[in-house]
């Protein structure tokens, strides 16, 4: 695929997804109007609408606000924005995504924006203390090409959606379990009340598995277009296992934007036993890194050795002050 | 009958996998532009940061005349190339001339502390990362572009539609062998 038809497909799923969220709410607000009542299904219609359009436009800074990303002065920005601007050129984008700070001490990082220019790579301050300049720029990478793919655009409408959905369901069925049906009878009958509650419980999991469904494989092809941009698939896959070998975890992941980060912040992937159950990797946002490096030593032919390189930490050979 | 609709389908076969093949190239002629401004880009400010540079040295180095003739020289052809190939050999040239520069500062410890002359270093030193950067997508979207006319079924209709085959951003005029992505373990 050339990069402009793996955009094309990309947009395809946006609108997919799109049109898809359109059906699971009007089905929601249709079954509302059955259970309840019509207004109570056009409020809950015309709620969603509202909700999506304006989760959709403040993205960015929610994003930020949630996961702490912050700009830092540009002297002190300078050494890293360089590796991210190096990054996206060889990545063949004309605009360069900002670099913004997670002061954390696990090393992680994540890409969000609905186009390449209002995108920002989010690094956290432990991913510099830990990475050399190699596998650092593999990360970059890594995030550089859910920005070019346009990953992030389809993940913001996917995670937007979702928490719409969730969130009138949720909606829904308190209110229906706390006497909003009672007032004027059960005008739809036993089967109405049944269907709208089996739907109003499986809303909000669809939602989540789909973005997560999402989010799984994306990471398999990031990793894959992180290896063609650098040309350096070892490199990838040194990065990745030194992000499983640290022991720390993100501090601010927050459930509803852990799909965004290079490495799961949830502790679910990491610690489940590897082949544990399917039903558990069900819900997984990522896959493990293991079978991660397995992808990209298979791809690229070669085995990572059983030590990482000694090499010096990004932030090390940069001075202290860079961030 | 059957034959008719036999006859029908491989056209429309024909007809469809032509307009595929079409877009891609479309497509892949696109990617290879964009990959060629960004040189383009990288080499103009690489270009424009020169006669600062020059300036900032010849404050402290007045007479090593040649260094700095063999530095806008280098300048110049760079901005006169008109190929890939030629700007690539220009921007070589100039990385050289550079080199030698570099190393005559190395003897005036003043321009060497001055930060007028360490900032321009720094972003000389930054726009060579950019080149190497942009030229790395360019050469890996000229390789598929290349590859795509050079095989059946574009062969067919690539050059009479226009298609011409595109030079790699390499000094090295035999370099045509640029792996898309090289695959096997490094050191």
């Amino acid at each position: 695929m050339t990069l402009q038809e793996q955009i094309r497909a990309n947009r395809f799923r946006s609108v997919v997804l799109i049109g898809g969220f359109a059906v699971i709410v009007l089905i929601l607000a249709a079954l509302l109007a059955a259970a309840l009542d019509v207004w109570v299904g056009a409020f809950a219609l015309a709620g969603a609408l509202i909700y999506a359009v304006f989760g959709v436009i403040s993205s960015r800074g929610m994003v930020a606000a949630m996961t702490g990303a912050q700009e830092l002065p540009p002297e002190q920005m300078r050494p890293i924005q360089r590796l991210v601007d190096n990054v996206a050129i060889a990545a063949g984008l004309s605009v360069t995504p900002q670099v913004r700070i997670v002061d954390d001490p696990a090393p992680n990082a994540f890409a969000t924006g609905l186009t390449p220019g209002k995108s920002f790579v989010g690094i956290t301050t432990g991913l510099l203390a830990t990475m050399p300049k190699r596998e650092l720029e593999a990360v970059i990478a890594h995030e550089i090409s859910h920005v070019r793919n346009r990953d992030t655009r389809l993940m913001t409408l996917a995670v937007v959606f979702a928490g719409v959905i969730a969130l009138i369901a949720n909606i829904a069925f308190r209110t229906m379990a706390y006497g909003g049906g009672r007032r004027d009878g059960n005008r739809g009958g036993p089967i109405v009340i049944v269907l709208a509650v089996v739907g109003f419980l499986l809303a909000p999991i669809a939602a989540g598995l789909l973005k997560m469904a999402l989010s799984r494989r994306r990471e398999y092809l990031a990793d894959a277009t992180a290896a063609e941009i650098l040309n350096d698939p070892e490199a990838v896959a040194l990065a990745l296992r030194r992000l499983e070998l640290d022991p720390t975890t993100v501090r601010h992941a927050d459930v509803s934007v852990a799909h965004m980060w290079i490495e799961s912040p949830t502790h679910s992937v990491k610690d489940a036993p590897p082949g544990g159950s399917a039903l558990a990797g069900l819900f997984d946002t990522h896959p493990p890194l293991e079978s991660r490096i397995a992808a990209l030593e298979q791809a690229g032919g070669f085995r990572l050795p059983d030590d990482l390189p000694p090499d010096q930490p990004f932030l090390a050979t940069i001075g202290a002050g860079g961030a | 009958m059957i034959a008719v609709w036999i006859v029908l389908g491989v056209v429309a076969l024909l007809v469809i996998s032509f307009v595929v093949g079409f877009n891609r190239l479309v497509r892949l002629r696109n990617e290879v532009n964009t990959g060629w401004s960004n040189i383009d880009v990288t080499l103009k400010r690489r270009a424009d940061l020169i006669p600062n540079l020059v300036e900032a040295v010849k404050g402290y180095a007045a007479h090593e005349r040649g260094v700095f003739d063999s530095v806008t020289e280098a300048r110049a052809s760079l901005m006169r190339a008109g190929t890939p190939g030629a700007a690539a050999q220009a921007n070589e040239a100039l990385t050289s001339a550079l080199g030698r520069l570099f190393a005559v500062a190395e003897a005036y410890p003043d321009l060497k502390a001055s930060q007028n002359f360490l900032r321009l270093q720094d972003e000389l030193t930054d726009t060579e990362d950019k080149v190497a950067a942009a030229r790395r997508y360019y050469n890996a979207t000229v390789m598929r572009y290349n590859t795509k006319i050079q095989s059946f079924p574009g062969v067919l209709y690539a050059g009479a539609l226009g298609f011409a085959g595109r030079e790699f951003f390499s000094a090295d005029e035999g370099d045509h062998a640029v792996p898309q992505v090289d695959l096997s373990p490094q050191e």
